[in-house]
């Protein structure tokens, strides 16, 4: 028998107004995995991220995570049971220095005496030292998104949402990041779902890939199946036949 | 080693300080009016201090100052005058009644997400509803100035012939208002505040329950100036429902502001500079140019804002971080 996994969805639905953003969603996440979440822009990554992490309530069925039914359970609470998230248009605490931004994840699980532990543990894995001081308001994109990633660490969860965590970030940044990220999945064994638009990040890093297109998921697979699929081609780059009959006029 | 030495430094500084501030009835004793500007400067200083746990850690645009002053000073007054219950008892109730209801609104409030402008209506309005319904509850007085009995110099009754007694007790409290507010500060719920002033939405991802930060933080700052209005209504020897002033709200909101949000001392050097300042002009020029002490007081906030947006004590930060980076830079050299 498979064992039980992490993070499972339901028929999930949401709709704003007329626009149906997430469309009856079923996804499963194993324990440990690297999961992607891919798709064009308003396919509804970030809509379903907001379901699952309790920011926005779900029209209709369930997110099932660690065998709890977490839908209308606030957010804080959901992060107590273990999953944190980052943002896609990153959420600072502009006046707070690095260390203590930190430090606010930290309290979710540690005692005032063990928290300067942890805060100097997430620091040197991310590479923050010397930045470790330095005004949140002050950093640069890339750091603030290391910030962000550290920071929802720091809570110690068992899933780690991450949105968009690559966008912006330069190729060398965007390499330095994978790695980071991988070496935390095998040391903390953090199940890690990804929501990304640089492919180059969710093909090196992930091992299982889900694809949304217009809220509906359209493909689910290893990447390299992702990456031949020719539904997940269309959603991307539009229909052959259209492409073959503009040429053809 | 550098680490002692911060800490001395800064102790040394709050000893002296503390003992200026100890000097200054002496001073001032042969004028009793100038001990009571004294004693006003230290009362918005009281009320600047508490209110940063609201509005300078957590963010909360909190316009209700002087509610909460003016139901400590109802419940410990009226205690007073019916019961004859000694207002050093009579303020703690006073500031837990203001706290009880300062929970009894904050709930529905952030139960139902209203923060920034709608946060800063609904406080500002909750003065002046508390003035009119106390205008009308004719049991502690209606529209009426209530008289706290006098009893010539008596300490158990907080009532006194001079002014420097009052200065004390407000000076006791400021100690202890700047004392709750450096240990919020350091704590899990200081750092919890600071990130919801921050973003909220980000902080509940974290697993911080906003609602009950928030409360926590409602509930010193409330209790902290409960308290306060006990010794407000000894000190001018009524109870009047002028003392729902929403006018005066706002400035120690402005302090707050103007001091540097956040930073603990800062309302306070907020307003012992600005009402200070306003204080001694109103007292100095108020004969010949009246309201001149208006626009001073206006030209100096907006040089605060224009130029330190964060607030006045972040010069003070600054320059102290300058002087011990220098101090770290030489050892590093020699």
């Amino acid at each position: 028998m498979l064992p039980e996994p992490i993070l499972k969805t339901l028929e999930l639905t949401k709709s704003f107004g007329n626009l149906i953003a997430v469309n009856n969603i079923e996804i499963e996440i194993n324990r440990g995995e690297i999961v992607g979440l891919i798709g064009p822009n308003g396919a509804g990554k970030t809509t379903f991220f907001n379901l699952v992490t309790g920011l926005e309530a779900p029209d209709k069925g369930q997110v099932v995570f660690k065998g709890v039914n977490i839908v209308s359970m606030p957010p804080h609470k959901i992060c107590k049971l273990g999953m944190s998230r980052t943002f896609q248009i990153t959420r600072s605490f502009g006046e707070m220095s690095v260390e203590d931004a930190i430090r606010v994840g930290a309290y979710n699980r540690l005692g005032e005496n063990e928290v300067q532990k942890k805060v100097d543990e997430m620091v040197e894995f991310f590479e923050l030292g010397d930045i470790r001081k330095t005004k949140c308001s002050d950093l640069g994109l890339a750091s603030l998104r290391k910030v962000e990633v550290a920071r929802a660490t720091a809570t110690e969860p068992e899933l780690l949402l991450l949105d968009e965590v690559g966008a912006g970030l330069t190729s060398v940044e965007l390499i330095k990041l994978m790695a980071e990220l991988k070496k935390l999945n095998q040391e903390t064994e953090v199940t890690l779902c990804v929501v990304e638009h640089v492919m180059q990040m969710v093909m090196g890093l992930c091992e299982r890939i889900f694809v949304l297109d217009a809220g509906k998921l359209i493909a689910k697979g290893m990447p390299d199946e992702i990456s031949n699929n020719q539904k997940v081609v269309e959603a991307y780059l539009g229909r052959r036949s259209y492409i073959e009959s503009d040429v053809a006029c | 080693m550098n680490f002692f030495k911060e800490i001395n430094l800064g102790k040394l500084l709050i000893l002296i300080l503390f003992i200026i501030a100890l000097g200054i009835p002496y001073v001032l004793r042969a004028n009793q009016y100038q001990v009571l500007l004294a004693t006003t400067v230290l009362l918005y200083g009281v009320m600047a201090t508490s209110w940063n746990i609201v509005g300078g850690l957590a963010g909360q645009l909190d316009f209700a100052a002087f509610a909460y002053l003016g139901i400590g000073a109802y419940v410990s007054g009226t205690l007073f005058i019916r019961f004859n219950i000694t207002p050093w008892f009579g303020m703690i109730l006073g500031g837990l009644v203001a706290s009880g209801f300062a929970l009894l609104i904050g709930i529905p409030l952030f139960r139902f997400g209203i923060k920034e402008v709608w946060y800063a209506l609904t406080t500002s309005a909750l003065v002046e509803i508390l003035k009119v319904a106390f205008n009308m509850w004719e049991k502690v007085g209606g529209p009426v100035e209530r008289c706290l009995p006098y009893f010539s110099g008596s300490w158990q009754n907080m009532r006194f012939v001079s002014y420097a007694p009052f200065y004390y007790i407000m000076l006791a409290m400021l100690v202890m208002a700047l004392i709750v507010n450096q240990k919020i500060t350091n704590s899990k719920l200081g750092y919890y505040l600071k990130a919801i002033g921050e973003d909220e939405t980000a902080t509940e991802v974290l697993g911080v329950d906003n609602r009950a930060s928030k409360l926590k933080a409602l509930f010193y700052y409330s209790f902290l100036i409960g308290m306060t209005g006990g010794i407000y209504s000894c000190m001018y020897g009524y109870i009047h429902p002028s003392f729902f002033n929403g006018p005066e709200s706002t400035k120690v909101a402005i302090l707050g502001i103007v001091g540097g949000r956040g930073i603990t001392y800062g309302p306070l050097l907020a307003a012992l500079l600005l009402v200070g300042a306003q204080e001694f002009l109103r007292a100095s020029l108020g004969g010949e140019f009246s309201g001149l002490y208006l626009l001073i007081y206006a030209v100096i906030m907006v040089i605060v804002v224009l130029f330190k947006p964060r607030g006045i004590a972040t010069i003070f930060q600054d320059i102290y971080r300058k002087f011990v980076v220098r101090e770290v830079k030489n050892k590093d050299v020699a």
